[in-house]
């Protein structure tokens, strides 16, 4: 049964190579079959070797599968290797399930655009890439998948090509996160340095013996894999291409941009756990990035008015919260959360595609309303992903993530007090911005008429996905709260467990600070949205609140720093530089060539008289060359 | 002549064999058909001697011939790219000239004389040998008599031949005068390693603008191009891959019996003619516009980066040498298939400017003819990158090794390459012209008869596998070749 692991990542290339190639020549029900089906098939095989990798285990808990030879070099081996534990197990199951539901939905979302199949091909192959990226077994596979991935957003992101803006946003994405990129692999030639192989378990092995707690080379290879996480995952400071990336087709939104690909940083460090935990300052700096990430962009999500860029906001600012666990090593929280997050943000972007699609590409939550009773489907659904983004007390999957994230910061030995405060002041935000959107969009009087209902292949993945939001977190609760650690005890095969444990007391005491926070949130919404809304918008249009909310808007003015320090002067440089020393060399030598040619080039008489003259002249050098040498 | 001997030069007997048999059939018919058919029996059949011969080891035959592994080698790549000129030959004589049997009988005499300049030991066969190759080139050349462009060239080639052969027979004559013999291994014995009188030097330095006349080694290049542009596009290949072929073959073997590679003087003449011969070639290319000089020019480069193997010396300048024009022999075949498939009665389709527009109307053909010219450039992928990548190594290797002075051979050879790009990227670069439909040029638009596409497509295969597994073919060409530094 797990050898059948090469499937999973195999099979949705298939489709891709299959839509690629003749895509053009199928019928829309075709490849409206292919594309959902390949992944589909994908995640069947994926949840049956997942079910056996319960009931049976293999043994220590790993399983690898080397499929050929890749790199075979004198001090380098690299296999094409499949790794199969549970982490890759999680991260599997949550790709291709979430993978496909997106899939089938975007059946029905994209049914009128011209590039059906294009659309399908590049889904397809995206979700090949990040399953390799998840299941390589050592770093040059997940490095293959990590472009991967990063060209998918690429092209997906810029799959409305004709808008110059959305080209514009792809290359943004790509080159943002390609700077992180570049830390990554310099990163793994660190540790191809340092270890003479690339094998994930070979180095989590080798690393506790060849470094020291704190030893420089730790420290740096930490933080160059950290850049490459802090690209991909959109962290600070790079974290402005995802508010951008926005401006691709909203299922891609959901399945790159909020379930997956983003966070690929986050699976880069719980991969490498061992690597942080011998580099404590490094793994400090993960839990401040986190902090301090998923507070500016909560923030910066209470001032939009475009659907997707709030949920884009709080995207960013919940992988922040997956950063902070990390910090603090609280490893299986993080992945408990990313597991959540895939649900109910899929779930949100999914709702909010629905909303768009039927309000005709409205997409300012000023100009909507009333939804409530027209879209009940998406309007429940919606809300059941609203409820678990913020982490609405029991009910909900996020609470229980959030939850274990916030208890871990405060019992943690490398956490503190400022990192829980933070998340806690999150969590207050979340709600708030949340509940902000849901009674916008839903509630008070209709804006904009939707025209027509979303069909079965948008709301059926909707409440799937909508169960999963709320059910999903009871696979593992706080002590208080049942005690249930499926999960944890789960991915405790893999990735070690925290080291403290607060009493029931205290954690019963910071659910407790964590509802309030929620309701409040949730409370404030309301009163400044719903029922005070005249008052709130008088008292935005003052200077100073409109001021802040300018500054919220555009996202703390990061690309206008970026745009100053960065590219500005590089354009700049580009432009003084267009006539450098270096080109004019090179227009030198193809003047200077141009020249001799002309001047060998009379030698070419084609009179046979000079030709024998040229011939004894040669003669006559060569022996010049006798005499005198 | 023992039976060991028989079998050694058959191939050699056959070749001039099949020139005789031509003969007698031109008695009893002279279809066109029969003849080439003859032909083409006839360099079968030394191809296949040549296998035959193969498994012995070195044979001497009389004092003039020495037939070894690395004789058979070149005389087995010559037959075969002489089969390849045979049917290019067929197609084009085909409804330009009703006389043919005498271009046969010529042709296989050339290569006759090629297999023996490639056994040669000693100067007579040499000199046999390289005459052979020569008188019949200068009526090969001149073959269509209503062409003043072909008789042009076949004038010129006559006289600048006849001067360099000259030349190198007075070079010869001076050796001899010094040492009293004319064979090889005996003035290899006579002459010290490196120690070389001026009389010595003076002959050998003669003997080499010979040879460098028939390599079109600058400055002994300028009448390439004429000759080149002149001469019907088969007997154009046939200098540009058979005549090279046979006298680099002879100069390899020379110059491994005698040991006056490494004396200064000789070092500084070869080392001139290569950085002359890469620089002329390169930069004489850039603006020409005519298809054939371009692969005149083409051809001086490419013999100049083969003197940088050839001068690195030693088993391993051999084997990078060789495999070299391994690789070289099949590009220039194949592209001068096109030449002459797509070339009209009144003249051929030499102009860069008859090929625009090839990609859009004839995808896979230029598709092919991309893969020659980017062998010839040395673009990876293409055994013309492996051959130039062995002679760079070769070089660095002899430079590393203490001979400083190879750094400025292999620093010709990278800017060279580089130059040289310009002018084959430049052909490519027609290939996507856009040109309006019904105003193609003529050469694009004709069939290519079924014998030049299978020479094509081999040829184009053999350049493409010869770039992506030149393992196989590299140990035997070591094999074959070790024997000398056994």
């Amino acid at each position: 049964m797990y050898s059948l692991i090469w499937l999973v990542p195999i099979v949705p290339f298939a489709g891709f190579l299959l839509l690629a190639f003749a895509g053009r020549y199928l019928p829309r029900r075709a490849v409206a079959i292919i594309g959902p089906g390949a992944v589909g098939l994908s995640a069947a095989v994926m949840l049956l070797i997942s079910g056996q990798f319960l009931a049976a285990p293999p043994a220590g808990y790993a399983y690898e599968q080397t499929l050929w030879s890749w790199i075979a070099t004198g001090g380098l081996e690299v296999g094409f290797t499949l790794y199969l534990d549970p982490l890759s197990v999680v991260m599997g199951c949550v790709i291709t399930v979430v993978g496909f539901l997106i899939h089938v939905y975007a059946t029905a979302y994209m049914a009128e655009d011209e590039g059906y199949s294009k659309f399908f091909a590049y889904m397809n192959l995206f979700v090949g890439a990040m399953l390799l990226l998840v299941l390589g077994q050592n770093l040059l596979v997940l490095y293959l998948g990590w472009e991967g991935v990063g060209l998918c957003s690429y092209l997906l992101i810029g799959f409305w090509y004709k808008k110059p803006e959305n080209g514009a946003a792809a290359m943004k994405a790509f080159i943002v996160t390609r700077i992180g990129d570049v830390a990554l692999l310099i990163g793994l030639f660190l540790l191809v340095v340092q270890f003479g192989t690339l094998d994930i378990p070979a180095i989590l092995a080798a690393a506790p013996g060849a470094w020291a707690v704190g030893a420089p080379a730790a420290v740096a290879a930490a933080l160059l894999l950290l850049g490459g996480a802090v690209g991909k995952s959109a962290q600070l400071p790079l974290q402005t291409w995802l508010p951008d990336a926005m401006a691709g087709p909203t299922p891609v939104s959901a399945l790159i941009h909020a379930a997956t690909m983003v966070t690929a940083g986050v699976y880069l460090i719980a991969r490498l756990h061992a690597l942080f935990a011998l580099a404590p300052g490094a793994l400090l700096l993960v839990g401040i990035i986190g902090a301090a990430t998923l507070l500016l962009a909560a923030f910066s999500a209470l001032a939009q008015h475009d659907l997707k860029r709030i949920l884009a906001y709080s995207t960013i600012s919940q992988l922040g919260y997956m950063f902070l666990a990390l910090g603090v090593g609280a490893w299986t929280a993080a992945l408990f959360h990313f597991m959540t997050h895939a649900f109910f943000k899929a779930l949100l972007f999914l709702g909010a595609g629905a909303i768009i699609h039927s309000l005709r590409d409205e997409q300012n939550i000023f100009r909507m309303g009333g939804l409530r009773r027209r879209l009940p489907a998406v309007y429940w659904t919606f809300l059941a992903g609203a409820l678990a983004l913020a982490a609405a007390p029991l009910i909900t999957a996020g609470f229980y993530s959030k939850d274990l994230i916030l208890f871990a910061a405060w019992v943690s030995p490398v956490g503190n007090r400022w990192l829980w405060g933070a998340g806690l002041l999150g969590a207050f935000l979340t709600a708030l911005y949340t509940f902000r959107m849901v009674f916008l969009v839903f509630h008070g009087p209709e804006r904009t008429a939707p025209h027509g209902r979303p069909g079965p292949a948008m709301t059926v993945p909707l409440m799937i996905l909508a169960l999963l939001s709320l059910l999903g977190g009871f696979v593992e609760t706080p002590a208080d709260l049942g005690g249930v650690h499926l999960f944890s005890s789960f991915l405790g095969h893999a990735l070690p467990g925290l080291a403290a444990h607060g009493s029931p007391a205290l954690e019963a005491a910071l659910q407790l600070l964590s509802t309030v926070a929620v309701l409040g949130g949730i409370a404030l919404a309301y009163q400044l949205y719903l029922r005070r809304r005249e008052a709130t918008a008088r008292w935005l249009a003052r200077p100073a609140p409109d001021a802040a909310r300018r500054l919220l808007l555009a996202g703390w003015g990061f690309d206008w720093l970026y745009d100053r320090l960065f590219v500005r002067p590089f354009v700049w440089l580009a432009t003084v530089n267009k006539d450098d020393s270096v080109d004019a060399f090179f227009r030198g030598l193809a003047r200077a060539s141009l020249l001799l040619h002309g001047a060998l080039s009379r030698a070419q008489t084609g009179n046979l008289r000079w030709y024998a003259v040229g011939f004894a002249l040669g003669v006559m050098a060569l022996l010049a060359i006798v005499v005198f040498r | 002549m023992t039976h060991a001997q028989l079998t050694a030069l058959l191939p050699v007997i056959l070749l001039a064999g099949t020139a005789v048999a031509l003969l007698l059939v031109q008695a009893i018919t002279r279809s066109h058909r029969v003849t080439a058919g003859v032909t083409l029996a006839g360099l079968a059949a030394a191809l296949v001697a040549v296998t035959r011969a193969l498994p012995q080891g070195a044979t001497p035959v009389t004092a003039l011939l020495t037939i070894d592994r690395f004789a058979l080698l070149y005389t087995g790549l010559l037959a075969l790219i002489g089969i390849g000129l045979t049917l290019l030959s067929f197609l084009y004589l085909a409804g330009r000239t009703r006389l043919t049997g005498a271009y046969y009988i010529l042709f296989t005499l050339a290569l006759a004389g090629g297999a023996v300049l490639a056994s040669s030991a000693h100067f007579a066969a040499f000199f046999l040998g390289l005459e052979m190759i020569s008188v019949s080139l200068f009526a090969l050349a001149a073959y269509r008599r209503d062409d003043p462009a072909g008789i042009e060239a076949g004038m010129k080639y006559l006289v600048l031949a006849g001067v360099a052969t000259a030349v190198l027979l007075f070079g010869a004559a001076l050796l001899y005068a010094r040492y009293g013999t004319m064979a090889f291994a005996a003035l290899g014995t006579a002459i010290a390693p490196g120690a070389g009188d001026p009389l010595t030097l003076a002959g050998i330095a003669l003997v080499v603008a010979g040879i460098g006349f028939k390599l079109t080694l600058a400055p002994f290049h300028l009448w390439a191009p004429d000759v080149y542009e002149g001469a019907p596009a088969p007997v154009t290949g046939f200098i540009a891959t058979i005549s090279k072929a046979a006298v680099f073959a002879l100069l390899l073997r020379l110059f491994t019996q005698v040991h006056l590679r490494e004396h200064p003087a000789l070092f500084a003449i070869f080392a001139t003619l290569a950085i002359a011969s890469i620089f002329a070639g390169n930069l004489l290319g850039l603006r020409q516009m005519n298809l054939k000089r371009v692969l005149a020019y083409s051809s001086v480069a490419n013999m100049g980066y083969l003197l940088i193997a050839f001068l690195a010396g030693g088993p391993a300048g051999a084997i990078a040498a060789t495999f070299y024009l391994t690789a070289y022999l099949p590009a220039l075949l194949g592209i001068f298939t096109l030449l002459t498939a797509l070339s009209g009665r009144e003249r051929d389709a030499d102009a860069i400017a008859d090929y625009a527009g090839l990609a859009w109307r004839r995808p896979v053909l230029a598709a092919a003819f991309t893969v020659l010219l980017l062998s010839l450039a040395g673009i990876p992928l293409t055994g013309g990158f492996i051959g130039k990548f062995y002679v760079a190594l070769t070089g660095v290797s002899a430079a590393l090794a203490g001979s400083p002075a190879f750094w400025a051979l292999v620093g010709a050879l990278v800017v060279g390459s580089v130059i040289g790009l310009y002018y084959y990227l430049r052909i490519v670069l027609a290939f996507f012209q856009r040109t309006p439909a019904g105003e193609e040029p003529a050469a694009i638009t004709r069939r290519v008869p079924d014998a030049a596409a299978i020479v094509l497509t081999l040829s184009t295969l053999a350049v493409l596998w010869l770039g992506v597994l030149p393992g196989n073919t590299l140990t035997l060409i070591s094999l074959l070749v070790e024997e000398w530094f056994r």
